[in-house]
């Protein structure tokens, strides 16, 4: 479990929160600035002190997979590491039985609700419910539907990975050749904005010189993407990279790619960050990329939630308060430096 | 032959179901229903092969497409057999996509001390999972939806707990690798696998008495028990087959993905219940067809292959497929209900 506290401890520094911070700003002029502008008693420049014990209570969806799996861990683990916050986590089967767990934690008064929603749009109402009952919401990875309904929001951007990732083929197939899409679930944002980013970019970078000869949705699931890589495979003779929106998922497309044997015909880019995606990336040859989506993002999140709680704002921000909105990007992992970013994947 | 009890019961099926006397024991003489389900679904396999060599002329009607085809049809394939069995003694197994995981996940926390041993694991883990299912139905006698449903929960619950939600790499062991990606003369392992359940499971329901006694289990109960048919053990048995086949499907896709993943598997009962039943196998029991499901199983292949080929939108493809199925089964009824 070491490796997964380095892990968070970095993913913390990533994303600017105060934790790894209290060394490097002890006595320089932030912690003067901070306090002449806000006039708050606490110095924000060292957050890691100890604050009020606060309650903070986190709602997610079911963590059966990748990603997901590590959400839950990451939000306990940040917790872990503060005595002053006695933390809480469930998790939710649908987006049903979710808002009637967060109607539940309402009653149970949290100074503070983390909340990834199984569905942004269908727990909008919660969230208000709990914005007017006093309790600052954090809203982690999907978007609510009005601001009203979050303190404050941290979420990962799809659209930029799409982005990214075209831009990184077009430049590797100097905007000529076949291009592969091999997307998520089908008919929800997060597969929605990975492609559009994607299909936006390569049209405005190359034009028509690189063309996208197969789109189809593989559910984040390996097993269908090495389904559906095997008869993409059967119907074009040429292609020269794949898109794909998830690191789990090309495990499966790797594959099928290998089993024909066509690896070095084509590159291929992930999403996400899995450590099995960093090996690949590091051997060099068919995985050429990633694009960090990483699930500290929910330890950022209860660490935000404490500093919330206890009415501080971060170290390395002037504001006497957290910010509304913090977009984590998505770093690209290539060979040139997955060496250093090694930390930050996740199994 | 005429004066065992299964041949006894089979008069008395007969009658209870007002049907020829021949019907319902899947024998010899195979009922005409059947025979015809089976010419109405080699059509639509010919009519999706010809539909696929008009439209992409260059990559689908060619040998090496005729392997992805059944190699991609090996996974679903042995489950449905399994699931033939299943179905004909009037029940149904909704855990095999996750047994599948399950038994992946169990091979490969032991893939360090060998191949042949994640092959044995796999196959005896599903057997297990299998047989709990089994005796709760057959013994416990719990409803196979019930049994097969808390299973379903079950044995991804297991999976997820054994490999701590992430999948296990089976990269270095070529003896697994060899059942996704090895040949034997000439012919893909996992298709001559595939082939070779099919076959078994052909001459298992239709050359055997076992065969007669699974599918006398599932039409008239309790004329089959007069008759002398070992139903409860007979029932218990066909979920032991699905789990052991669950095992090998799990084999088959692990070396495929060169991986064993907890989130494998995913709705492949569906699939393999879907494949069985627009076969010709009744869902109400007592009538049984392999080569239905099989023709079955190459239908939902092809026209995934052929979809995927198109790059037809997913949309189109859910709706295409289920327009497929309805319009199969739709024709292949030749009786008022």
């Amino acid at each position: 479990m070491s490796f997964t506290r380095r892990l968070l401890a970095v993913g913390a520094a990533l994303v600017l929160v105060a934790a790894a911070c209290s060394d490097d700003d002890d006595g320089d002029g932030a912690e003067a600035d901070t306090d002449a502008e806000a006039g708050a008693a606490e110095g924000e420049a060292d957050t890691s002190e100890p604050g009020e014990t606060v309650t903070v209570a986190a709602s997610v969806p079911p963590t059966d997979h990748g990603w997901l799996g590590q959400i839950a861990a990451k939000a306990q683990e940040a917790a872990d590491q503060w005595d002053d916050v006695e933390f809480r986590l469930v998790e939710a089967e649908d987006a049903d039985s979710q808002a009637s767990q967060i109607q539940t934690l309402i009653n149970e008064e949290p100074d503070v609700l983390v909340v990834l929603p199984y569905d942004g749009e269908q727990l909008t109402p919660v969230a208000e419910q709990a914005m007017e009952a006093g309790i600052p919401v954090v809203n982690v990875d999907r978007l609510f539907a009005t601001p009203e309904a979050a303190r404050a929001t941290i979420l990962g951007d799809n659209y930029d990975i799409g982005v990214k990732a075209a831009e990184f083929l077009a430049e590797q197939l100097d905007c000529e050749g076949n291009v592969v899409e091999i997307q998520g679930i089908a008919g929800i944002s997060v597969t929605q904005d990975r492609t559009q980013g994607f299909a936006d970019t390569i049209e405005e970078l190359c034009g028509n010189g690189i063309e996208i000869v197969a789109q189809q949705p593989a559910d984040f699931l390996p097993d269908m993407g090495l389904q559906v890589m095997e008869a993409i495979l059967q119907a074009n003779d040429d292609i020269d990279a794949v898109y794909t929106h998830d690191d789990d998922m090309s495990e499966g497309v790797v594959a099928a790619i290998e089993n024909a044997g066509r690896e070095d015909e084509m590159i291929l880019t992930g999403a996400g960050g899995s450590c099995n995606a960093f090996d690949r990336i590091e051997e060099g040859g068919l995985y050429a990329a990633t694009y960090l989506y990483s699930p500290t993002m929910a330890g950022s999140a209860v660490n935000l939630a404490r500093l919330i709680a206890q009415d501080r704002g971060m170290a390395d921000l002037v504001e006497p308060e957290v910010p509304s909105e913090i977009i984590v990007p998505p770093t690209q992992v290539t060979q040139d430096n997955v060496d250093e970013l090694r930390d930050l994947c996740f199994d | 032959m005429s004066t065992s009890p299964v041949d006894e019961y089979r008069g008395v099926a007969g009658r209870d179901d007002g049907e020829a006397p021949s019907s319902g024991l899947g024998r010899l003489a195979l009922p005409t229903r059947i025979k015809l389900q089976e010419y109405t679904l080699v059509g639509v396999v010919l009519a999706l092969v010809v539909i696929g060599a008009v439209l992409e002329p260059d990559s689908f009607p060619t040998a090496n497409n005729l392997r992805a085809i059944l190699t991609q049809a090996s996974v679903v394939g042995v489950l449905a057999i399994g699931m033939t069995f299943v179905i004909a003694t009037a029940g149904i197994d909704l855990s095999v996509g996750s047994a599948v995981a399950a038994s992946g996940i169990a091979g490969g926390l032991l893939i360090d001390s060998g191949d042949l041993v994640f092959v044995v694991v796999a196959l005896g883990f599903g057997l297990g999972l299998g047989a709990v299912n089994g005796g709760a139905i057959a013994y416990g006698k719990v409803v196979p939806f019930v049994a097969t449903l808390a299973m379903l929960a079950i044995a991804r619950g297991l999976a997820l707990l054994m490999s701590d939600k992430n999948p296990i790499s089976l990269l270095g062991s070529d003896g697994v690798r060899w059942f996704g990606t090895g040949e034997i003369v000439g012919i893909p392992a996992s298709i001559v696998i595939f082939l070779g359940v099919a076959i078994a499971g052909w001459i298992l329901l239709n050359r055997t008495r076992y065969g007669r006694h699974v599918v006398a289990a599932g039409g008239n109960r309790e004329a089959a028990r007069i008759a002398g048919v070992p139903v409860r053990r007979v029932v218990f048995s066909v979920y032991c087959l699905t789990g052991l086949l669950a095992g090998l499907a799990a084999v088959l896709l692990s070396g495929r993905l060169a991986s064993a993943s907890p989130v494998a598997g995913e709705l492949l009962e569906l699939d393999a219940i879907g494949a069985t039943v627009i076969g010709g196998t009744s869902l109400a029991g007592g009538r049984a067809t392999v080569v239905g499901t099989f023709l079955g199983v190459m239908v939902f292949a092809i026209i995934f292959n052929l979809l995927t080929q198109l790059n037809l939108a997913t949309e189109w493809q859910q709706i295409v497929k289920g327009v497929i199925i309805l319009g199969a089964v739709l024709i292949q009824r030749p009786e008022r209900i």
